[in-house]
């Protein structure tokens, strides 16, 4: 057999796994020891091991469960509430009024957390009530949360961006930083959408709250401090490059919990919650990436992605072209699998092809987080659409409708970046220096 | 037996879970030396211990929790006989890749161990000592796997299909990332 029908081979095997329902990172593993075992002569047991251990025993990885725990520890705070009561009374006078809350909202505890269900979850609790009690338009909320609370992966801290650097052997404090500036960019779409639709639909954006003197909105906002000084925080250690990001995770957390006692929401039982929620979420995920680090073991043996990058070479698809196959070929993988196996399960195939074709590693994982954003929202496996199909009781694909609109948004900013790379690069290589 | 196995699972999750708060500390006290001057290096090496031991412990309480990924879009469309086939079919193929897995994690630490093999790094401590995280929590995950093969086989619901459901229906989404 030639390497590509080798890799062929194991793709329909994957795919037959994965399509009935056997554990994702089990999969990733069979592959690759079908691939070491029929298509190598090494021995398999021995690289097994040493790819789990060698992956999960990793100092850079002890971030991933910080940063889960940061934002579990969140989650069960009272910060939602806060932030609503914070935000609302400064966006009266916007078109769109309270509408931005969701925006604003998600983007500003994607700052502390790095989930996107998290995000969309904690936000929704709060503003989906609020707001329909004041009559917003129910599509333009589900749609904005669902999508806006995708924001929680965007913008750092990221579960997804960690997960991604280690995949690709990248720095997680220059991922961190590349994606704050998409992430303003992507608000600014989201807000700019919902001001375009209520300047255009006045009769259906409710009148405005009371409104209430400049002393009294600060006032109100004072609640938003805490969560300002941590983000803040964060936000300055990143750059002043000060702490590893393990450290700066390490601090994240302690925060976090300073934060939630602050506002009398932290227990025994919400940190024990907490803290067995991180343990679960964090070995599912280093299960997966225990699992592709045997498979990226098998693809080095056998060449596969060498000979894909090659291939795809050959084509001489302009880089544009490939960033448009590699589009489409994600928001596809996007509707069936969650977004951390779809990097970790494509990592090893695309970065080879990605670098060859002269694309900065950094720009490509803003560009799959991007896409992950997009994955969560598009039927029939979206994790946002879950979330809110269980907090509504509507049906996902209603939501999902819903949520086309700033699906476009995400679209649009994908081809800004591509358009405009120094979007994504110039934060990490003005504060780090160039790569 | 149900009662001890379910104890094992969470103790051998909570255990895990210990690991990360460990890990939190060790990052904090490992910072703030250093600004003392203190050299800290070996702390890298018993953190990323701590990594793995994290997430090998937690394995058997994750599994039995439904916190392992799977594609479920086929299988939710399967009528339930089917559906029950397919899943004891899923529960066999992990039975035996995570069997193998176990297997290898503990002949590997074994012979870490006889042949008294030391960590490469600034705290030479025999390596086993941290491997063993990886070939105990192996084989309590092959341990769960198989309770729930029998659970299923018996024809009851598998639990990681009843936790989850549980848990979204209580609208708790903070494990989902």
């Amino acid at each position: 057999m030639d390497i590509l029908s080798i890799g062929a081979f194991l793709l329909f095997l994957m795919l037959l796994l994965l399509g009935g329902g056997v554990w994702i990172a089990m999969t990733l593993a069979i592959c690759g020891w079908v691939g070491q075992a029929f298509f190598t002569s090494t021995s398999p047991g021995n690289n097994l091991f040493s790819s789990f251990w060698e992956s999960n025993s990793s100092w850079e990885l002890a971030a991933l469960p910080l940063f889960i725990w940061m934002g579990e520890i969140l989650f069960r705070s009272k910060l939602s509430e806060e932030m609503f009561e914070g935000l609302s009374p400064w966006l009266n006078r916007i078109p769109g009024r309270l509408m931005h809350t969701t925006i604003l909202g998600c983007g500003i505890f994607g700052s502390v957390s790095g989930s996107s269900a998290a995000t969309c979850a904690t936000i929704s609790k709060v503003a989906l009530p609020e707001l329909l009690k004041r009559g917003y338009d129910e599509k333009i909320i589900l749609g904005s949360l669902a999508t806006a609370g995708t924001l929680g992966i965007l913008i750092p801290p990221s579960i997804t961006m960690v997960v991604y650097a280690v995949a690709a052997d990248a720095s997680i404090i220059r991922i961190f930083l590349a994606g704050f500036l998409p992430g303003f960019l992507l608000m600014g779409l989201f807000s700019g959408y919902i001001m375009w639709w209520s300047l255009k639909h006045p009769e259906k954006v409710p009148p405005r709250d009371p409104s209430t003197s400049f002393m009294e909105k600060i006032k109100k906002s004072e609640k938003l401090i805490p969560c300002s000084v941590l983000i803040l925080f964060i936000v300055w250690v990143l750059i002043a490059g000060y702490a590893t990001a393990t450290e700066c995770a390490a601090y994240g957390v302690l925060g976090s919990l300073a934060l939630a006692l602050w506002s009398r929401s932290l227990t025994w039982q919400s940190f024990k919650d907490g803290l067995m929620g991180t343990m679960r979420t964090s070995s599912m995920i280093m299960f997966i990436l225990a699992g592709a680090a045997f498979l990226t073991k098998t693809m080095a043996f056998t060449g596969i992605p060498k000979e894909l990058a090659e291939w795809v070479n050959q084509m001489h698809l302009s880089p544009y072209a490939l960033i448009a196959v590699l589009t489409f070929v994600y928001i596809l993988l996007g509707t069936a699998l969650d977004g951390i196996s779809m990097i970790v399960l494509t990592s090893t195939v695309v970065l080879p092809m990605i670098q060859k074709a002269g694309f900065d590693l950094i720009w490509f994982g803003i560009f799959i987080v991007l896409l992950v954003e997009i994955a969560e929202v598009t039927p029939p496996v979206g994790f946002n659409l879950f979330v809110l199909q269980n907090m509504t009781g509507k049906d996902s694909n209603t939501i999902a409708k819903a949520a086309i609109p700033f699906f476009i948004c995400v679209v649009v900013c994908i081809v800004l970046i591509t358009v405009f790379p120094q979007i994504v690069t110039v934060l990490p290589n003005t504060l780090m220096g160039k790569a | 037996m149900r009662r001890f196995l379910d104890r094992l699972y969470l103790w051998s999750g909570a255990l895990g879970a210990t690991f990360i708060l460990l890990i939190a500390i060790l990052m904090i006290a490992q910072s703030l030396l250093r600004e003392f001057g203190v050299r800290t290096g070996a702390v890298n090496d018993v953190v990323s211990w701590f990594c793995a031991a994290a997430s090998f412990f937690a394995m058997p309480h994750a599994f039995k929790h439904g916190d392992f990924v799977r594609v479920t879009l086929i299988l939710e469309k399967l009528n339930p006989t089917l559906r029950r086939y397919v899943e004891l079919v899923c529960l066999l193929v992990a039975c035996v890749s995570v069997g193998y897995l176990a297997f290898w994690a503990n002949k590997f630490t074994y012979e870490s161990y006889l042949f008294n093999e030391r960590a490469q790094g600034l705290l030479p401590i025999p390596i086993w000592i941290p491997q063993s995280s990886f070939a105990i929590g192996s084989v309590l995950l092959w341990i769960a796997i198989v309770d729930e093969f029998i659970l299923v086989l018996n024809g009851h619901t598998p639990s990681y299909v009843a936790a989850v459901e549980e848990r979204h229906a209580a609208g708790d989404f903070s494990s989902d990332v």
